[in-house]
């Protein structure tokens, strides 16, 4: 029996028709809808950017309630950059008010021939004219719908030019800086010719038995006060990741060539408070609020978060903070993944100093370590596709080709994805997590955190190894990317923030359970939503199969294998992943 | 009446969710008496909820179907009601809201005010002030309430946006 059944709006930009339907009977919610509606509804070999993709974008049941930061919408389609199965979450705001409009899941199919934006305002929806819009940037899109309509507490999802041009890791944004990152989302919606969503609604979220599901609500609110990155999450955010990483000895240095980076206090997080944040921002109904609004002489915008911080600082070898500031803000106004931009730019920097590639070849920018101008020109011309911005903006796996094959050794990427900032090697369930996830090279499908923390008990009571609560240990690691991926799903079912849930191990299947049943008022168990997981993480493999994934596609990139870490804290570590993923698929049940 | 700081307000929304389910039983903030205003291309964060103004021109009421309650509170006699959208017109900082045909105003909870209680940086505030702050400065913005909360933000954001002008940051 289906365990709740929203309500699908169905939206056919070609002969532009609306029509209404019910979500996927086996589902709970946001990325397990649309993975099922994309398994079955995509022909395989459909064209990412073709008018036969279908972007789904997706809210869940207790999206908009009053637990804790249910904040996000998934969008899903084919991805541009991968060829596999994308997804990608943006926090925010959108996400609760398309609820509160009444819709649980949009399904875009078609293209418009024209640009258009969509318009919802609980029932009633309208495909509009968005000529007027073309060009615009995310932050100029979403003030002149909100100027133009009226209505400065409009939620907007929109792409910036990056969508518009079909940059292959453009993004969906919302709130100017809340992005659907990876995978290039934004691009499918720009090959649409959807420039944004605009939604209001005013129907509120209800849940069926209120004590239960207020119960369910003040655990969660307990986990996390009681947790101890309680307090330091709320100053800084992801940013604190950074020193983390620098005392394990993984930080990403010099794009992966060193984890040691000697400007690292003016680059850090307490950097970044001092000098740049003005004061901390939050996402839909959250007590840590972890974002942080930057000003500078330059720029302003919430933001940057680790990854984007990280990217255009250490792993280019820029120690200018500021200018990594501007870049990050630059960068979500085009609508560009500040991930894969940041790999595209440091992988360059690298070919460069290798001699694999010269100035001349990026059409004269300098592209030495910390290049000013490679920093503020390259995101420009990708987004635009102007001159080189063309070829970058296909990804690094894709442009490697256009290099050679000594560029093509230098880049990081899985299944075409570009990977996080950080080493793989000296945290090796985050290293697993990369080579077999289904949207490719990505940290962020589950947080294998628990091997960050030494905490044997939750190990054992998580995954059943002890060893798992050490990044080193290669014993448990299949189980504990297994467990980190059913709890990401659940997550973005739930459409909760994974820092809280999967970071801060603040959700299980039992506190989800309870809130599933306080909202609808039937009995859920966690078993229930375990086993929904566990059949969509399969149709998720499913589908990636059906596109022609093979079992060697999960692996790290060759420059991470055979090869230990150079320097630093985990000097001489090295990752067998075949072992690793061996381990993993014994879990899954796969065949290698 | 409860009052915002914009220095600490970090816009999450948890104000618009208690109210909302307190009043209604539900989450949406259609059906809040407290508004968060989003100013997000300038950095801006802000609460607003009726302040007992000195004016209360929303007591203009054709109906006299509002009055002044305990703590200075508006309060709405719903039987004299006949929703005809005077006193929302009528608030210079838009903080008369409006959901199926009922003015949606403060109450203070008739007492125990919960998003005070709720609020997670502190930024809001219960006071009892009788006279009340003038919004004359206000009374000539325009638009619709949504548009004038938001007139009302960009005004009493302006100290801040110049503090950060100056090299103010989070911790100084």
């Amino acid at each position: 029996m289906s365990i709740y059944r929203g309500n699908s709006l169905r939206v056919d930009l070609t002969h532009r028709r609306i029509g209404r339907a019910n979500t996927p009977e086996n589902g709970i919610g946001g990325r397990t809808w649309n993975s099922v509606t994309l398994f079955e509804e995509l022909k395989p070999g459909t064209d990412p950017l073709g008018p036969d993709n279908v972007l789904c974008i997706a809210v869940g049941p207790l999206t908009g309630s009053a637990l804790i930061a249910t904040c996000r919408f998934i969008a899903s389609a084919r991805s541009p950059l991968t060829g596999f199965l994308g997804d990608s979450g943006a926090r925010g705001f959108f996400a609760p008010e398309l609820r509160w409009a009444g819709h649980d899941q949009i399904v875009l199919t078609g293209a418009s021939e024209r640009w258009v934006y969509l318009w919802i305002y609980d029932d009633s929806v309208e495909i509009r004219d968005a000529a007027h819009l073309v060009g615009m940037d995310i932050t100029e899109t979403t003030v002149r719908l909100r100027a133009e309509l009226h209505d400065p507490d409009l939620q907007v999802a929109a792409i910036g030019p990056a969508g518009e041009n079909l940059v292959r890791y453009a993004i969906i944004s919302c709130n100017l800086a809340r992005a659907a990152g990876r995978t290039g989302m934004g691009a499918v919606m720009g090959s649409k010719k959807l420039k944004a969503v605009a939604v209001r609604g005013s129907k509120p979220v209800r849940p069926a038995d209120p004590e239960r599901f207020r119960q369910a609500c003040a655990q969660l609110q307990a986990n996390i006060e009681g947790h101890q990155e309680f307090e330091p999450r709320r100053r800084y955010g992801t940013t604190r990741i950074m020193d983390s990483l620098a005392r394990m000895g993984v930080l990403p240095a010099y794009h992966y060539r060193s984890t040691v980076f000697d400007n690292l206090d003016k680059v850090n997080a307490e950097a970044l408070r001092r000098d740049h944040v003005v004061k901390s921002k939050s996402c839909y109904n959250c007590n840590i609020f972890c974002s942080r609004y930057n000003y500078t002489q330059y720029s302003e915008g919430e933001g940057p978060e680790y990854e984007a911080q990280a990217a255009f600082t250490v792993k280019c070898g820029n120690s200018d903070l500021e200018l990594a500031v501007g870049v990050s803000n630059a960068v979500n106004r085009l609508g560009l993944d500040c991930i894969s931009t940041g790999e595209v730019i440091a992988w360059l920097m690298e070919c460069r100093h290798e001699g694999v590639i010269s100035d001349a070849d990026v059409g004269g920018v300098d592209l030495r370590w910390g290049s000013r101008e490679a920093l503020l020109r390259l995101p420009e011309l990708i987004a635009r596709r102007e001159g080189i911005g063309g070829l970058l903006a296909e990804g690094t796996k894709r442009a490697a080709e256009h290099f050679g094959p000594a560029a093509r050794r230098l880049t990081a990427e899985v299944k075409g994805l570009e990977l996080f900032s950080a080493d793989p090697r000296g945290i090796k369930g985050y290293g697993l997590m990369n080579a077999v996830n289904s949207r490719g090279g990505d940290h962020y499908r589950g947080e294998p955190m628990i091997e960050l923390t030494g905490n044997e008990a939750l190990a054992l009571r998580r995954v059943g190894y002890r060893e798992a609560a050490h990044r080193l240990e290669d014993r448990g690691k299949g189980a504990l990317v297994n467990y980190a991926e059913h709890l990401g799903l659940l997550s973005d079912s739930i459409t909760i923030c994974k820092n809280i849930s999967c970071c801060m191990d603040a959700v299980d299947f039992d506190l989800a359970a309870a809130a599933y049943s306080g909202l609808i008022g039937r009995e859920v168990s966690a078993h229930q939503l375990y086993e929904v997981c566990s059949h969509v993480s399969q149709v998720e493999r499913q589908f990636n199969l059906r596109e022609g994934l093979r079992p060697e596609d999960d692996t790290l990139p060759a420059r991470f294998l055979g090869q230990p870490i150079p320097d630093g804290p985990a000097k001489g570590t090295t990752i067998d992943i075949q072992k690793l993923v061996d381990d993993y698929y014994r879990e899954k049940g796969w065949k290698s | 009446m409860i009052d915002c700081n914009i220095k600490i307000c970090v816009g999450c929304r948890m104000c618009e969710v208690i109210c909302s389910l307190f009043h209604a039983g539900g989450v949406s903030p259609a059906l809040s008496r407290i508004r968060v205003v989003k100013l997000e291309e300038i950095g801006l964060d802000m609460a607003v909820a009726c302040l007992s103004c000195a004016e209360k021109s929303c007591l203009d009421c054709p109906n006299e179907a509002l009055s002044i309650g305990a703590q200075s509170a508006i309060v709405l006699d719903d039987r004299l009601c006949d929703a005809c959208h005077v006193c929302v017109d009528a608030c210079p900082i838009g903080a008369v809201g409006f959901h199926e045909g009922r003015p949606l105003i403060c109450d203070l909870c008739g007492g125990a005010v919960r998003c005070v209680e709720v609020c997670p940086t502190r930024a809001l505030s219960y006071r009892d002030e009788y006279r009340g702050i003038s919004l004359s400065p206000f009374r000539q913005s325009q638009g619709n309430p949504g548009m004038r909360r938001a007139c009302y933000v960009q005004v009493r954001g302006e100290p801040l946006r110049e503090s950060w002008k100056r090299g103010a940051r989070v911790d100084s």
